[in-house]
């Protein structure tokens, strides 16, 4: 065939549906719109076809079937020449294509009634282009190619970090930098919390440092659960699944303990990106663009890259500052008496910080500061280290084991942008000394 | 005798919604097409549509129709997707003079829809010609419920006669 399915990339991204014809044994036409096209390899596609029963007696009576896709960014049509091979309902395809699914029965609306039961898989037998009266006048959108000594030395350079910190930034330079995406986010998964916390942000007027997602709710918390990629490509139909736009981030902090999820207005696609670790999802990396049809499966499959390798730094630096760690660290002297107090108080029932009345954070990162605070003034110092607060808190928080070092670096840039009088900065691998510029007065209530 | 459906009401105000239509026919020897209509007309009796299609874009469906005259074509309503599909017998004829006004009103509406659906003008323009246009007369025998849900491929409730 002159035509590759590989030349129709843009024709699998669920924004213009695909339309099947079949026939059957006895000769009866039958045509439907289908909610998705998946391309498995070079000859085959699935085919999601949930509903309609006709279709799916028709390609098994007749294996003739004539498939159209249409190209989102062009609208040019293709004819597809295919014939079934067999039905799948379990297994890596079938999980691929019910994660497409749910992004693109979101696209349309349709989540509810969506819902995968098997798949058909086809042979790909001939495909030819369908005329169009629309003379091509210029050379048609197309995306650039993935730079890949780009991507080779992104992943270079998050390989090289230590830090959870220094990883997460590498990994968002690397998006802005290989693929040119302006905005993106790194949500760590915290199970305390059953939620997704941004703790690495490019881009936005409000780094939304510290928003959730809860892990089962929307696009992000659909990759996170499934550990698949889950792309939108068309936003025009789609209700946003954030947080309600205009809020006043800092305004309404105080009273809600709940950061505002960071919006880009007018985002025309998102991609959401499990970040997976010998098959444990550790968060999600999350971009978005006013592009239409921006995410490519080039960039998918880049950013898939990326944030693999971003999840094995992060899982080597919790494993290496939990080995580095050495006994209790030094005390240090208390501020002079005669600075003003500064006044923190620590709720229990959802463990959030509020610092001279400004909410810092919740959940482990605020257990974690408490725990600082409470053994500052205690015991007079101001050092301490991983281990330590991993025994301490671990009998609560026991999925702490497995992701300290994340949590202390979103307490620390909450402390940082919020411009706290006390600050949480790394000394040393698996040390940090807390820091404050008066004395501390702290309250603990339920 | 071969049984023929009448459209009723409730299909026939349906068919008057901005709406997208796709056809479908088959070669003698059990091979499917698939093109998209630009236009049609419920005749009188209420149980023949003519449908319009461009025979310079979907050749195959001229070659099918001549070869064997079984045609199904679905209609859409982009907005929610409420969907009906007709099966039954097609002739071809030339299109005449009054089905080419039902084009262009047929091509205006669904280009206006898709736009206030948020779909590109320019991606729209190749799926909607009347160039080469053909008209497919079909004496519909099925009626069937299409829109995704539990209701779909469902016979629907028009009269038989």
């Amino acid at each position: 065939m002159s035509l590759r399915l590989s030349d129709l990339s843009a024709c699998f991204e669920g924004v213009i549906p695909s339309i099947i014809a079949t026939a059957s044994a006895d000769g009866a036409p039958n045509i439907s719109y289908l909610s998705h096209v998946v391309r498995v390899d070079g000859e085959h596609v699935a085919l999601s076809n949930q509903f309609f029963a006709k279709t799916a007696a028709n390609v098994r009576a007749n294996p003739k079937v004539t498939l159209m896709l249409v190209d989102g960014l062009t609208g040019d049509q293709f004819l597809l020449d295919i014939s079934f091979v067999r039905s799948i309902d379990a297994g890596p395809l079938f999980d691929r294509i019910a994660g497409q699914l749910a992004a693109s029965s979101a696209q349309v609306g349709m989540s509810d009634v969506m819902r995968l039961r098997s798949a058909d898989v086809f042979r790909v037998r001939g495909i030819e282009k369908v005329p169009s009266p629309v003379a091509a006048t210029a050379p048609a959108p197309r995306r650039a190619p993935v730079d890949l000594p780009a991507l080779a030395d992104a992943i270079r350079a998050i390989g090289r970090q230590a830090e959870a910190g220094a990883i997460i930034d590498s990994l968002l330079c690397g998006v802005q930098q290989v693929l040119g995406y302006a905005n993106a986010l790194v949500l760590i998964h915290d199970s305390h919390r059953q939620s997704l916390i941004t703790t690495g942000s490019i881009g936005y007027e409000n780094s939304g440092l510290g928003s959730e997602i809860v892990s089962a709710g929307g696009m992000i918390g659909a990759a996170a659960a499934s550990g698949q990629t889950i792309k939108v490509s068309d936003m025009s139909r789609v209700r946003r699944f954030g947080e309600a736009i205009g809020l006043e981030a800092g305004a309404t902090e105080n009273t809600t303990r709940t950061v505002v999820f960071p919006q880009l207005p007018m985002a025309m696609s998102q991609i959401a990106v499990p970040m997976v670790t010998r098959g444990v999802v550790a968060g999600v990396l999350f971009i978005e663009s006013t592009e239409r049809l921006a995410f490519s499966e080039e960039d998918a499959a880049a950013l898939d890259i990326l944030a693999g390798q971003a999840a094995n730094a992060l899982r080597a630096s919790e494993g290496e500052a939990a080995a580095a760690e050495t006994g209790h660290a030094t005390a240090t002297p208390e501020p002079a008496a005669t600075e003003t107090d500064i006044r923190i108080v620590c709720h229990r029932f959802d463990d959030s910080v509020f610092v001279d009345g400004v909410y810092i954070v919740k959940g482990v990162a605020g257990a974690l500061l408490r725990l600082m605070i409470e053994w500052r003034l205690g015991e007079g110092r101001s050092e301490f280290t991983n281990r330590e607060m991993r025994l301490a808190a671990g009998a609560r928080m026991p999925e702490i084991k497995d992701n300290l070092e994340t949590r202390l670096l979103l307490l620390r840039r909450r402390l940082d942008e919020k411009q706290a009088p006390i600050r949480v900065v790394r000394i040393g691998r698996g040390r940090v000394r807390l820091e404050a510029g008066g004395p501390l007065a702290l309250t603990v209530r339920d | 005798m071969t049984m023929t459906m009448r459209l009723d009401d409730r299909l026939l105000e349906f068919l008057r919604r901005p709406l997208m239509c796709i056809i479908a026919g088959v070669d003698q020897t059990g091979r499917p097409s698939a093109g998209r209509g630009v236009g049609f007309n419920v005749l009188e009796d209420r149980t023949t549509i003519d449908l319009i299609f461009s025979g310079w874009q979907w050749p195959r469906l001229v070659s099918d129709i001549r070869q064997t005259g079984r045609l199904a074509v679905t209609f859409v309503s982009p907005a929610d997707y409420v969907s009906f599909q007709l099966k039954g017998r097609a002739d071809l004829s030339e299109t005449e003079v009054p089905n080419a006004d039902h084009a262009a009103r047929f091509i205006t509406a669904a280009t206006d829809e898709l736009q206030r659906l948020g779909v590109a003008p320019h991606v729209i323009a190749p799926w909607l010609t009347a160039q080469g246009a053909r008209l497919a007369r079909l004496s519909i025998q099925e009626i069937y419920i299409q829109t995704p849900g539990p209701h779909a491929g469902m016979m629907t409730g028009a009269e038989v006669r």
